[in-house]
């Protein structure tokens, strides 16, 4: 009985260990979300730092005459493409919530802002 | 006021498409006029969220329309607030979903799209485009147009063309 519950805890404690360790490489990890929209200058884009969400879901609205083309990207550390999504005017990406993020968007002010906040006005 | 209308008509040639582009149809989409099924609507995930709210003509999705389902590919079409029109995909073994609303101006000039970059490279492609449109090519490879819509995988290119019998449109899909 004894011998049954120690083995228990020692799987218990490898599992928490384990647990602990994705969430700390993952929190750390520098993944980013980047935007970009057609009337936009080149490499024109602008960043706004928030605290590291675990994004699932990222939404651009420029107004009820949108148009415009638009892409929503994110790199990974290792400086990858993970999803890259091209779209036609207010466009959003839903996706698995498997990692944290900061994310990075501008807009026709030249500003910088969440990129779920992106709006025609701006 | 001259001034901005000026530029705003700029804006709108530039951006919606001039009259100076090859036009196909009036913009309109018989897949939206067919009567409805259960299948047509929407998946609630997609409803939940802000986008819906924002974009689509009524926070349900009424009036929505399924156009394809191809594997675990789902694309609708939406109507949308003040005229623009909303193309809708969901793909329930990958868990994603994604959409764009724009002004059904478009469809008369070119397509409502989106185009997803895949592990290989390559881009998957699916558009919604208006009446009278029969095909969509990238790469050299044609896609008919069902329902309004098409879907086209593996596109290395930044270049689509929709067309009919008759006449055809480029889209820039960027990339």
């Amino acid at each position: 009985m004894r011998l049954r519950f120690q083995r228990r805890w020692a799987a218990a404690a490898a599992a928490g260990v384990l647990l602990s360790l994705t969430f700390a490489a993952t929190a750390g990890a520098q993944y980013y979300i980047y935007w970009w929209q057609q009337n936009m200058p080149p490499n024109g884009l602008g960043y706004d730092r928030q605290t590291a969400h675990n994004h699932i879901y990222n939404e651009l609205v420029f107004g009820p005459n949108a148009g415009w083309r638009s892409e929503v990207w994110e790199v990974t550390p290792a400086g990858y493409r993970h999803f890259d999504k091209w779209c036609v005017g207010n466009c959003f990406n839903a996706h698995p919530g498997y990692y944290y993020t900061y994310a990075f968007c501008s807009n026709r002010d030249g500003g910088t802002h969440f990129v779920y906040d992106c709006k025609d006005q701006w | 006021m001259l001034a901005a209308a000026a530029v705003a008509g700029l804006l709108t040639q530039l951006g919606l498409g001039g009259s100076d582009r090859v036009q196909i149809g009036n913009g309109s989409v018989s897949a939206l006029a067919r009567a409805a099924r259960a299948a047509d609507t929407l998946p609630q995930s997609v409803l939940d969220y802000p986008f819906a709210g924002r974009n689509f003509a009524s926070p349900d999705g009424a009036g929505s329309r399924l156009l394809r389902e191809q594997g675990s590919l789902k694309l609708y079409a939406v109507p949308g607030k003040g005229g623009m029109l909303c193309l809708v995909e969901v793909d329930a073994a990958a868990d994603t979903a994604g959409g764009d609303c724009a002004d059904r101006g478009i469809l008369r000039t070119g397509s409502i799209y989106m185009a997803d970059r895949q592990e290989d490279g390559s881009r998957l492609v699916v558009g919604l485009v208006g009446d009278g449109h029969t095909y969509a090519e990238a790469d050299g490879r044609r896609a008919t147009v069902e329902n309004n819509s098409f879907v086209l995988d593996h596109v290395e290119g930044g270049d689509l063309t929709v067309g009919s019998a008759t006449a055809s449109q480029h889209v820039d899909i960027g990339g």
